[in-house]
């Protein structure tokens, strides 16, 4: 195992890499995911019935037979819930009303006793369709000739940072324009333009996607879901519906993976809506894997130009990315990722003249939602190729290249936002050093080509400016704490990391924290989502800031008792000390009942709960013309990858020997769950490179299983994967934390890409790089015959 | 249509249980024995997020008929620890850090607990062939392969 | 589109106690009701609406379904139930059947290998079968039960089409008998997936060889292609360069040109036409020169 830091204090809980706190649960298989809930007898099932056709004008439903079928409880379609929802652009609704716009779309739904009869029950549902002509390709959707997929969408309501084109297919248009690319081409010594196009993936969380709901006699609703947004959910369903967010519970149990896939609102207004039609029935739903794959949320296509060029040196001039975003049928969530692309698509480069059209695009495919890196895989794939050939034009060492061009704390970005201290050119130099960058190998047989690869990464949390978190500290009679928290333990270890801080803050041992979960919207504090990496550094502030409360409130009392000051006291392993007099108690003594005063008249202090919360508040909206503002994002996470890898010249396949990745998360509060996700990242990153594409051909998956949709296995990481982490802190961030969750998947593809060109001078337009592609390509190249 | 009335030991109790036909074995487990602990991820018998010991061997439970079982010896994640004591592999996957999301984790569990009594020593590309049919999209698999080499010195 | 079943759909479970009883059965309720194993192929296909049964038979009770028996006059016969696993670790197939148990261990997982059979996967006559070639290399012979007793149908005539068989409502497959292989023989099975193992193929190649004094090369080769042809293709062709010439590197390339001009495969979701042309030029030569290593000695 690789070896874990030392933190300078090796009792405190920061920087231990201290075992999970929900892993017992987890290895015994007592760990309760939604599926597991026991609801007894009383419980229906819902299914779906879906479009066939990727856009057509929904003409007529008729779902009475359905209604008529025995055991069947309610059956309903869009028009019984016409109002939109969505996160950011509000463009859909629960079930297709009017149109369907892409394959799988739902159009009914039903719920009944029995999946076999809910089945049944669907095919007695009679759809009329009319069909459109359809849309597949962003550039031609975005074009004048195109179809309108939304022609609505003018009165559609949006934040003030989206901007959408009523009249046409884009969703939104983010630009940037700073500099002149124009005038700055000119001055170039070396310039490199190329196309990319980077396939719809899907996020593979190993659990589906369930939720159950159930709306009592009074009207009140509980949904149970595998969710990463409780208290979004809770927000977008209840207003759909017309009915107040707290009359909506939603609790979230352990999540089998989300990956983005369980974020905003997708499946789980639909039992919501069945349950109003059948009060006192728990209705439960789960996607089929392949339902998974195509009907609710996947990673969106891009296709791209991207033209860089540097002096004789060099050094970066200018950048000009025109990104075309495959959006689909729906871009409610997809609007921020463009506009997240947009805002960091000069990737981590320090680059003066900068212009980008970052356009999301409505087409007839599956809808693009939130997926881990937000944009920034696609954006980087392109991006951190056409660096690579840069460097190799001008005669620069790669490596040298991105030290030389890599933002540094001080530089104007993209947006005009100045960039805060970072570790980018120690991680750069880690990797090299793994990879041995600067030692070219023989490959280990003739049949083989080596090659080696790098690239470079940024992200920040892409979230509106006021999304916050909050937290509750309190401690129970035997002296142990338990924390409330909103966001969400889907793998990453936020119960775990959590606690850590909570002991740390307080004064408490990690052992003795527990997190309250399942995250209940009724009793749990408010956390915006669990996403955008943004947790560790949000909640963690939040939670920093209810166990400080806690601690203060404990000190004061207890010196109030002592005569003494709180800041001659501490709490060490939840026994209060004074470094002044000697005096102990322990926090079971006063957590709850407080202290008697001395000659018995009396007490003071009482229940010790301690709160906090945060916010950003210092985000700015940017110019819709030139993408310009003072802070266009709280921080960014930045890193580099590298890999050294064969190809095998009689089949194309790769063998990757070894690979490296470094970022910089400003302090590693569990060194363990750091590695882990930069190790899960990479790897779900690597198996988007080489492995991953839903095929569409018309607007259909044509491999909606995993026997041909691959994702990495066992067999595809045999080789050793180095994870050195920098740290330069982050100066809000709890002991200096940032995020990491995201950024491991994010420059991989890019790195593959370099590596396939050191080894063959073959640029490949995009992933996945298969066997068949790589081996093709080179038969074309004269490589091989 | 008629329930089919089976017995099967799972986890060392000897069950008595009337299935509808075609239910599957996890169906089985999961709603008329309430043992949640093996999960359904595509019921195609790809993942192995629902694997179990057959009669001593791993298998797909998704892919097995509850009716097919009369007479069959089954072990879910649930049986692996003893009186509380879990197994050289539930313990090593603790160790070094081999869960996230623990989706995967009982199918891992039952595949490597299994590759371990029939090969006590095997290589890195044995478990890795071995678990081949276990899919895990938080971990990379790399601390899983680790805890399946520690308990295989423990 | 595919909007499959969540579980299974609904269908009655039979489990016959003789072979009588079982063909008996499938004939009358011939178009409603199919024998299966291990399930592995029959459920997946049942969820997506495929196939729609009412009726899935059993047939892993039967007389001899979990026998593996090797007899050096006759061969190796094994029945209808032995999986995957239990081929690739049975003693007599690695010694005698090396090549067969190669290609059982190259089938997806461990758990699908506990539950996949060898003659389920000849029976539902997947183009992308691994084991059949060898099974055909072997020049395996089924024994089969139908309405009219036992027969007996080579494997090289037995395929169709693609996922198509000269099976009749009432037949059940019973055993497959494998002639004992000639003195000296070598094969191999290369197999090209998407993932490093364990995928279905995009493309299997089947290389056994063994001396063959008739043969004016002195050797005999089978050569026998999985995912480049509606059923598993033997590429008579490039085992005819292996017999007329003196075996050489060149000769070896030669026949390997040979497999890759005899298919025309299709682009499919796994692979395109052209790559499989190559792939099967590549693969074949490969395994004819590690085959010749071994079989020159």
């Amino acid at each position: 195992m690789a070896n874990v830091k030392k933190n300078e204090n090796p009792t405190s809980p920061i920087g231990a890499s201290l075992p999970r706190n929900d892993v017992y649960e987890k290895v015994t298989g007592t760990a309760v995911y939604t599926d597991d809930i026991q609801f007894g007898g009383k419980l229906l099932y819902a299914r779906v019935k879906r479009s066939p056709y990727p856009h057509a004008l929904v003409k007529k439903v008729d779902v009475s037979k359905a209604r008529a079928l025995p055991g069947v409880k309610a059956v309903i379609t869009g028009a019984d819930f016409p109002n939109k929802i969505g996160l950011y652009l509000k463009d859909k609704t629960i079930l297709a009303t009017d149109r369907v716009r892409f394959i799988g779309e739902g159009v009914a739904a039903v719920a009944a006793i029995s999946n076999e009869i809910a089945m049944k029950a669907l095919e007695l549902i009679d759809v009329e369709y009319e069909e459109l002509e359809p849309v597949f390709d962003p550039e031609f959707g975005a074009s004048k000739e195109a179809p309108l997929i939304h022609p609505d969408l003018g009165t559609y309501s949006w934040p003030n940072f989206i901007f959408p084109e009523p009249g046409t297919n884009i969703s939104n248009h983010f630009k940037i324009k700073k500099g002149n690319v124009e005038e700055a081409f000119k001055e170039c010594a070396y310039v490199v333009e190329r196309r990319f196009k980077v396939p719809h993936i899907q996020h593979v969380p190993i659990e589906p996607h369930i939720a159950i709901a159930m709306q009592d006699e009074k009207g009140k609703i509980t949904l149970w879901a595998s969710s990463q947004s409780p208290f979004a959910q809770r927000a977008l369903i209840a207003e759909s519906l017309d009915i107040s967010p707290t009359d909506l519970r939603v609790i979230a149990p352990f999540v089998g993976g989300g990956f983005g896939s369980k974020a905003g609102v997708t499946m789980e207004a639909i039992p919501v809506a069945l349950a109003t039609k059948c009060k006192g029935w728990p209705v439960k739903f789960v996607l089929t894997r392949e339902e998974e794959f195509f009907t609710n949320f996947v990673r969106q296509g891009l296709s791209s130009i991207v033209k860089a060029g540097c002096d004789k040196n060099g050094r970066v001039l200018a950048l000009k990315n025109t990104m075309y975003f495959d959006g689909g049928g729906s871009c409610e969530y997809g609007v921020n990722v463009t506009r997240a692309a947009g805002y960091s698509s000069s990737g981590p480069y320090d680059i003066e003249n900068v212009q980008t059209d970052s356009i999301c695009v409505y087409t007839n495919h599956p809808i693009g939602g939130a997926y881990r890196g937000f944009g920034m895989s696609e954006l980087h794939t392109g991006l951190d190729q056409v660096m690579d050939e840069l460097a190799e034009k001008a005669g620069v060492d790669k490596v040298e290249f991105l030290k030389l061009n890599g933002v540094k704390g001080g530089d104007i970005l993209d947006t005009g936002m100045t960039m805060h201290p970072n570790g980018l050119v120690q991680c750069i130099e880690n990797v090299a050093k793994s990879l041995n960058w600067n030692e070219v190998k023989k490959p280990s047989s003739d049949r083989k080509l080596r090659g080696k690869g790098i690239a470079i990464a940024w992200k920040a949390p892409a979230m509106p400016p006021n999304a916050g978190s909050s937290a509750w500290v309190e401690c129970a009679e035997d002296g142990k704490v338990t924390v409330g928290l909103g966001g969400q333990e889907i793998g990453q270890g936020t119960f775990t990391v959590m606690a850590q801080m909570a002991a740390a803050a307080l004064g408490v041992k990690y052992e003795d924290v527990r997190i309250a979960g399942p995250v209940d919207t009724q009793y749990s504090p408010y956390e915006w989502q669990t996403v955008a990496s943004r947790l560790t550094w949000s909640m963690g502030n939040a939670i920093r800031a209810a166990a400080l409360d806690a601690r203060r409130q404990i000190l004061d009392v207890v010196a109030q008792a002592w005569h003494e000051k709180p800041e001659d006291l501490d709490i060490v392993n939840g026994i209060v000390v004074s470094y002044k007099s000697e005096n102990e108690t322990t926090l079971k003594n006063i957590a709850i009942y407080g202290i008697a005063k001395e000659n018995n008249e009396g007490w003071i202090g009482g229940p010790i709960i301690g709160r906090g919360s945060f916010m950003p508040t210092y985000v700015t909206n940017l110019d819709p013309e030139t993408g310009q503002g003072p802070r266009s994002v709280v921080h960014y996470t930045v890193g580099c990858e590298g890999l050294d890898m064969e190809i095998d010249k009689e089949t194309g396949a790769i063998t990757i020997i070894k690979a490296a990745a470094s970022f910089d998360v400003g302090h590693a509060i569990n060194p363990t769950l750091v590695k882990a996700q930069i190790e899960g990242g990479f790897v779900q990153g690597l198996s988007s490179a080489m492995f991953e594409e839903i095929r569409l051909r018309k607007g259909v998956m044509t491999n909606p299983s995993f026997m041909d949709y691959r994702i990495a296995t066992t067999a595809d990481t045999d080789f050793p994967l180095e994870t050195p982490y920098v740290e330069v802190p982050q100066d809000d961030g709890p002991w200096g934390a940032r995020g990491i969750g995201e950024h491991p998947m994010v420059p991989t593809i890019a790195v593959m890409g370099n590596a396939i060109y050191d080894a063959t001078k073959i640029r490949l337009p995009g992933p996945p790089y298969s066997s068949e592609k790589i081996y093709l390509a080179m038969l074309d190249e004269g490589l091989v015959k | 249509m008629a329930l089919q009335h089976i017995t099967i030991t799972v986890n060392d109790l000897v069950e008595t249980v009337d299935v509808p036909q075609n239910m599957t074995l996890l169906t089985m487990l999961r709603e008329k024995l309430s043992l949640t602990g093996t999960k359904n991820g595509c019921t195609a018998g790809e993942c192995g997020a629902c694997t179990v010991l057959m009669n001593g061997e791993p298998v797909n439970s998704c892919m097995v008929l509850a009716a097919e079982c009369d007479g069959a010896t089954i072990v879910t994640v649930e049986g692996l620890a003893k009186n509380g004591k879990l197994n050289k592999v539930q313990e090593a996957i603790i160790k070094t850090g081999g869960v996230q999301c623990g989706f995967c984790t009982p199918g891992m569990l039952i595949s490597a607990t299994a590759l371990l009594e029939r090969n006590p020593q095997p290589t890195e590309k044995e478990i890795r062939a071995a678990l081949v049919g276990n899919l895990c999209r938080c971990t990379g698999y790399f601390r899983i392969v680790e805890a399946v080499k520690e308990a295989a010195k423990m | 589109m595919i909007n499959p079943h969540p579980g299974l759909p609904e269908l009655e479970y039979v489990k016959p106690t003789s072979l009588e009883e079982a063909s008996k059965f499938l004939a009358d309720h011939a178009g409603e009701s199919r024998p299966f194993a291990g399930g592995t192929d029959c459920f997946v296909r049942l969820r997506d609406g495929a196939w729609k049964l009412n009726y899935l038979v059993d047939v892993k009770g039967l007389d001899g379904a979990k026998s593996i028996a090797f007899d050096p006059g006759k061969g190796l016969t094994f029945g209808a139930a032995v999986t995957m696993n239990q081929i690739a670790n049975n003693p007599d197939v690695n010694k005698y059947y090396p090549l067969l148990a190669l290609a059982a261990n190259s089938v997806a997982s461990y758990q699908l290998r506990n539950r996949a059979t060898i003659i389920g996967n000849i029976c539902n006559a997947s183009p992308a079968g691994d084991t059949i070639g060898a099974c055909m290399a072997f020049d395996g012979v089924l024994n089969i039960h139908g309405v009219s007793g036992m027969r007996q149908i080579p494997l090289k005539s037995f395929f169709t089409g693609p996922g198509k068989t000269v099976l009749q409502p009432g037949d059940i497959v019973v055993s497959i008998t494998l002639p004992v292989p000639p003195v000296g023989s070598y094969g191999v099975y290369k197999k090209l997936g998407r993932n490093a193992i364990s995928d279905i193929s995009i493309l299997g190649v089947t290389v056994y060889g063994y001396p063959c004094k008739e043969n004016a090369s002195g050797y005999q080769f089978k050569v026998v292609l999985a995912s480049v042809a509606p059923v598993p293709f033997e590429s008579v062709k490039a085992e005819a360069v292996l017999a007329e010439k003196k075996l050489s590197d060149a000769v070896f390339a030669e026949a390997a040109q040979a497999a890759m001009d005899s298919i025309t495969p299709i682009d499919d979701v796994r692979g395109s036409a052209r790559y499989r042309k190559y792939m099967v030029r590549n693969l074949t030569h490969e395994a004819l020169t590690e085959i010749w290593s071994k079989l020159s000695k």
